[in-house]
């Protein structure tokens, strides 16, 4: 998501991330109490998880993440009106990229004067589910995010 | 307020715990304009996220955090 930001911002595109609650809390980080701490998992996610986009922080009961459907990492695009073009329940490069370079044609096809109606599309889309990766981060979090996440979903 | 906070920010990956939460069907619809909250950057300083859409023709905004 990193690189897709830093390729298509000079296409006029933003590209952020919003810091939201903790969906595996564990010893090493664990379930927010207070903004403080949430303010520094935030700095952790820019300087150990290497996030390059901007961080912006939601509120400590999560107004923002709860209106959007709480999901704990889904992505959005919005115009610059503010209307939703693009949800996703879940983040996947793929899918966004894809999504973008679609939209990334939109000012220069309205200024070459088509004129465009906007319209609904329902998709499937799939993603990698990177198992290895997705125990390692548990781990990072700590022994009980890995074995909370193992009995949620014994088959995972 | 406090419930909410601990509900929101639960202490275990417990499906009674998180399954609550995750209601995005019943989330804003495309088409719609999106709604509107207060947010901060990493120096505390309050912004919008109206404030980050407006600035290009489109924004990106992946929610998520360290876990």
């Amino acid at each position: 998501m990193n690189a897709i930001a830093d390729q298509y911002a000079g296409q006029n595109i933003g590209s952020i991330f919003l810091y939201t609650h903790e969906a595996h809390p564990g010893e090493n980080y664990p379930y927010l109490t207070s903004m403080e701490q949430k303010f520094r998992h935030a700095h952790d996610l820019r300087d150990v998880l290497g996030v390059t986009r901007p961080i912006l922080v939601d509120a400590l009961d999560g107004a923002c993440h709860r209106a959007y459907g709480s999901m704990p990492n889904m992505t959005w695009i919005f115009a610059r009106s503010g209307l939703i073009v693009y949800k996703s329940d879940w983040t996947d490069a793929h899918s966004v990229e894809n999504a973008i370079q679609y939209f990334a044609q939109i000012p220069q096809r309205r200024k070459a004067g088509e004129r465009l109606a906007p319209f609904h599309v329902e998709r499937l889309d799939y993603r990698n589910q990177e198992r290895d990766q997705f125990y390692k981060a548990l781990e990072r979090n700590g022994p009980k995010a890995v074995e909370e996440f193992r009995k949620a979903f014994p088959m995972g | 307020m406090t419930d909410l906070l601990t509900r929101y920010n639960y202490d275990s990956f417990m499906p009674e715990k998180f399954e609550p939460w995750m209601n995005f069907a019943s989330s804003p619809k495309t088409g719609t304009i999106a709604p509107d909250f207060p947010l901060w950057n990493l120096d505390q300083v309050p912004t919008r996220l109206s404030e980050i859409w407006s600035q290009h023709d489109y924004t990106i905004v992946e929610f998520g955090s360290f876990t």
